[in-house]
């Protein structure tokens, strides 16, 4: 055991390796004879240990029918090559890349299949690397989009390891499969933790300090109606929606700058602190307000809307990773 | 390692019907409460899988295991049969497995236990039927492995049977090949042969109405063919056992007979026959009898390794008869046996029992013997006696008592080959003259579609054999002296009308031999059976090496494993070719699909369309020939050229309707083309409408 566990990651670098040199990454890829691998799985063996089975006995009874039996096993298993590979083979694999997530969640990378007007590719199974498999079926259309799911640790780029790509189909007798490098990558926010608003008290806000409280406790959204706020504050909808009288605590601050800051932070290091603020920046993108990021050696300007939110997570996503 | 490792409710349905399949032939021969309880695990299952009872809890399951399987046993123990006890916890096991099988290895383990059982039906039955049966199972349990692995639209019932059978098919070419190259080995190790208690055919005891038991039943005994011309009816005795120990009613091998195999080996003495003329060959296909001795005409000669000629000339093999047993013979029908006859088979051929119970017979073969003091005319006096009295060869003679010889002589006068055969070696014996039973079939009918001689059960005959100074053994058949057609023409062309004749085998065709029609079909199925037998069942090493020899010359043997090897590759080869270039489907869109209808619709009209003939042009013509279609066809043709050549159309509601408005004309044209019958068929099948 202790041999096997000492030879694996040696042999898994070297397999890699070779993998790398025979299937480098491309954009799109056509399954083929050279990178179509085909071996017997587990009920194959056990459909072959049948099979001598009845081998066996047919040598001992002299049964001549039973020779015949363990023959038309025997060519089903031989044709069954033919048929798995036949699955795979001719199939254009394209990556459509992956949307961003957060880090700790499951990135969708979407893999686009084609098929040619020949043949039909059934149950497909793909997955990266000790992920969760994600079934297939190209048939009627000429191409069928599919999501592999990739766990995220980190924020910043995560390059995509190889696709594998199997079916086992018809009879699961053989596995054909191939590792396909596609050249993705999806990026990956910090993940979002909740925190202090950090913001620095007094200088960064202007305005009338009643309707902004700096304080996690009263940036919830919002208040109960106090005689003489202004009516443009009210929560109409939520009035609507029979939850009382509600004041939004940030309609009166159009003209406020949010500038979240990475300063505000203390005591946290980079990885929280990059969490804290892209809770922040998730909280205010909702809350149709303009806000800003300011993390050393980098700035992000106010602004609002989906364009400006995703520019600020991307920023985050990126700061000192090396990556533009 | 697994996602889903759930059963798909599809697969379990054909995995049932797999099991169904493999089991049925063997419940009928497992004891009652054995398939009972088979049954019982299945319709379990059944509703576990309609949500109706849960699954066996595991106390309940170790109960089940541990009760059936020493009851399996101590039912079995009983027959000493090792063979069946293992195919009856085999088909267990398979059930029991059923019952808690979760999960998709369960499932697959169940999948191998039912290709293991479809073999197990081959140690019983090697018939067309049961190949035929066999396929079908092969190609079910095959579907069941495709609906586990296929979880897509395309996994219908009937989407996997024609995959299934798609595969199955394909494999069959490398089958043939595989089965015809692949060298076939002795066996490894002896196995125990399943023990059928029912021994068929002649047996080796004769006593009155042993033998006329046998002519109720139409079954097959063996088939022989001959490889020149077949020997004239009257020649085919085919010898089975030599019975020369009387008790005075039963007629049986004597005890001092070498019984054992090795023993007989050492006494043989084939010096002892004296063989003349050109022998006739033959191949005999016997069915299983479960005895030892096998049959042939005399005077036998065959090189089979575990098959020897005992002092009587009489054939045995080593071990019972327990499947169809296939072997080749010469026979020299002119022979000369025991010319110098040994003393103690002189002993034995004149024993009579020690107790006197017929005086009467006795009395006769002395009158007979002064009246033909030559032991060949004393033989001809009495067969002359069975010709001029009022003999009956009958096979419901009246029962005879203690002094059976006397009793069958003078008074009931009435009986089968036994009782005249009996009789004659008996009178012989009272006269001195060394006498013996020879029991066997007479006869057989020649299966005019492919030439070979069948031989039924109710061929079984006894007859004579009297030992002639200067020529050896004789034989006589006193039958032959009252019923002469019995042994010219056969036992049917006599017995045909007797009551009891062929009674056991009630439903079978032989019972309609009358019927033109039925007769032929019977033999046609015989001979597609005996075919199967020939070529199929006993295919084995030495027509392996005389076929390749044919094919590939006298050193076939040593180029086997190249030819194997070349052989799947070729199929290989061709395989790829055809499965891996993909086809083209033939895939029309709706509205040509129902444009060709008419189209074939106006051909058997006489109207055909041109190859390369457009829409447009064809509806020109078809309103040239026929102008009362000509509006119809107008509408319809502008629709489908507007549908498939105008350009996408898209494919929203516009798309739709013109569809409809075409299905609609269509359908409309093609009722007024159609016979009013054809109408009536299209409008009760509206799908082809």
């Amino acid at each position: 055991m202790n041999l096997i566990a000492a030879v694996k990651p040696w042999f898994s670098k070297r397999v890699s390796r070779w993998l790398d040199r025979r299937l480098p990454a491309v954009s799109e890829v056509q399954l083929h004879r050279k990178n179509i691998f085909i071996l017997p799985t587990g009920p194959g063996f056990l459909y072959l240990s049948a099979t001598a089975l009845i081998f066996v006995t047919a040598i001992n009874y002299v049964l001549s029918l039973a020779f015949g039996l363990a023959f038309l096993m025997t060519s089903l298993f031989i044709l069954c090559i033919l048929h798995t590979f036949r699955n795979l083979q001719h199939l254009r694999i394209r990556g459509a890349g992956a949307e961003p997530v957060f880090a700790g969640a499951q990135a969708a990378f979407v893999f686009v299949l084609y098929r040619n007007a020949m043949q039909v590719h059934e149950m497909l199974e793909l997955r990266f690397p000790h992920g969760n498999w994600s079934y297939a079926n190209v048939l009627d259309n000429q191409q069928e989009r599919v999501k592999v799911f990739l766990p995220t640790q980190q924020r910043g780029y995560l390059r995509a390891p190889r696709v594998t790509v199997q079916t086992r189909f018809p009879l699961g007798l053989w596995r054909a499969w191939s590792h396909v490098d596609l050249d993705m990558s999806v990026l990956v926010y910090p993940q979002p933790i909740a925190g202090e608003l950090p913001i620095a008290s007094g200088g960064m806000s202007t305005g009338d300090s009643n309707s902004v409280q700096v304080g996690v406790e009263d940036f919830h959204g919002l208040r109960n109606y106090n005689t003489g706020d202004s009516p443009k504050q009210i929560a109409w909808k939520n009035l609507a929606r029979g939850q009382g009288l509600k004041v939004k605590q940030f309609v009166d601050a159009q003209d406020e700058h949010l500038i979240l800051d990475w300063e505000q932070l203390h005591g946290l290091d980079t990885e929280e602190r990059l969490s804290r603020l892209c809770y922040w920046v998730l909280s205010l993108a909702q809350r149709d307000v303009d806000f800003g990021l300011r993390l050393p050696g980098v700035e992000v300007c106010l602004g609002r809307g989906d364009a400006h939110c995703k520019k600020v997570l991307r920023t985050l996503a990126l700061w000192n990773t090396g990556a533009q | 390692m697994e996602v889903q490792t759930q059963i798909p409710r599809l697969t379990l349905w054909w995995l049932l019907a797999a099991l169904f399949l493999v089991i049925t032939p063997h419940l009928f021969r497992l004891p009652l409460w054995i398939s009972l309880l088979i049954i019982a695990c299945v319709v379990w299952r059944i509703l576990i899988f309609a949500g109706r009872a849960a699954f066996p809890n595991k106390a309940l399951k170790m109960l089940i295991v541990f009760l059936s399987i020493p009851l399996t046993i101590a039912q079995y123990r009983s027959l000493g049969a090792g063979l069946d006890a293992a195919v009856c916890l085999l088909i267990m096991g398979t059930a029991f497995k059923l019952l808690e099988m979760r999960k998709r290895r369960d499932m697959l383990i169940v999948v191998s236990l039912c290709y293991v059982l479809s073999m197990v039906g081959f140690i019983y039955s090697q018939t067309i039927l049961a190949s035929i049966h066999a396929l079908i199972t092969f190609t079910v349990i095959t579907g069941a492995l495709i609906s586990l692995q296929r979880e897509n639209a395309r996994s219908s019932f009937t989407g996997n049977a024609q995959l299934a059978i798609r595969l199955v098919a394909q494999s069959i070419p490398l089958t043939i090949v595989l089965f015809i190259l692949v060298p076939r080995v002795a066996p490894l190790w002896t196995m125990p042969v399943p023990v059928s208690s029912n021994k068929t055919g002649v047996t080796d005891e004769m006593s009155p109405g042993n033998i006329s038991n046998l002519s109720r039943s139409a079954e097959l005994a063996f088939r022989v063919s001959f490889d020149a011309t077949t020997p004239i009816h009257e020649e085919l005795y085919w010898r089975g056992l030599v019975l020369d120990y009387f008790d005075g009613r039963a007629w049986r091998r004597s005890a001092s007979a070498f019984q054992t195999y090795a023993m007989m080996e050492r006494f043989q003495r084939p010096e002892q026959g004296v063989r003349n003329g050109t022998p006739v060959s033959y191949d005999i296909i016997l069915e299983p009898t479960q005895q030892t001795w096998i049959y042939a005409l005399p005077l036998a000669q065959l090189n089979v390794s575990d098959v020897i000629q005992d002092r009587n000339f009489t054939l045995h093999k080593e071990k019972p008869v327990t499947q169809r047993f296939r072997y080749q013979v010469q026979s020299y029908l002119n022979y000369d046996i025991d010319v110098e006859l040994a003393s103690t088979l002189e002993a034995r051929a004149l024993q009579l029992p020690e107790q006197e119970l017929n005086p009467r017979s006795k009395q006769l073969a002395a009158q007979f013997r002064q009246e033909a003091p030559e032991d060949r005319a004393y033989a001809l006096r009495v067969l002359r006696l069975f010709r001029e009295e009022p003999f009956f060869y009958t096979l419901t003679p009246p029962a005879l008592g203690e002094a059976s010889i006397d009793e069958f002589l003078f008074s009931s006068r009435q009986g089968f080959c036994e009782h005249y055969a009996s009789s004659f070696v008996y009178l012989m014996r009272a006269a001195g003259i060394p006498a013996r039973v020879v029991v066997g079939y007479q006869g057989g009918e020649v299966n005019p579609f492919e030439g070979y001689t069948m031989v039924y059960q109710y061929n079984a005959h006894a007859w004579a054999e009297v030992w002639l100074e200067g020529e050896g053994w004789v034989r006589f058949d006193p039958t032959g002296a009252v019923a002469p057609e019995r042994i010219s023409e056969g036992a049917q062309s006599v017995l045909a009308n007797q009551p009891g004749f062929l009674e056991d085998s009630r439903f079978s065709m032989m019972r309609f031999r009358n019927t033109q029609w039925l007769n032929s079909l019977r033999l046609r199925l015989d001979a597609m059976d005996y075919a199967w037998n020939r070529w199929v069942v006993s295919y084995d090493e030495d027509m392996q090496l005389q076929f390749l020899e044919t094919l590939f010359g006298e050193k076939a043997r040593e180029r086997l494993y190249l030819v194997l090897g070349v052989a799947i590759s070729i199929f290989f080869v061709i395989a790829a070719y055809f499965l891996l270039r993909g086809r083209k489907q033939k895939q029309y869109d709706e509205a040509t699909k129902f444009y060709l209808r008419l189209t074939d619709d106006l051909a058997a009209q006489g109207i055909v369309r041109q190859r390369g003939e457009g829409p447009i042009d064809f509806c020109a013509r078809v309103g040239k020939e026929k102008p009362e279609l000509a509006e119809a066809m107008a509408d319809i043709t502008t629709i489908y050229v507007q549908l498939n050549y105008a350009g996408k159309l898209g494919e929203g509601q516009k798309h739709e309707l013109l569809f409809a408005r075409l299905r609609q004309s269509i359908r409309e044209l093609r009722l007024t083309l159609n016979s009013p019958w054809r109408r009536l068929v299209l409008r009760a099948w509206p799908g082809q409408l």
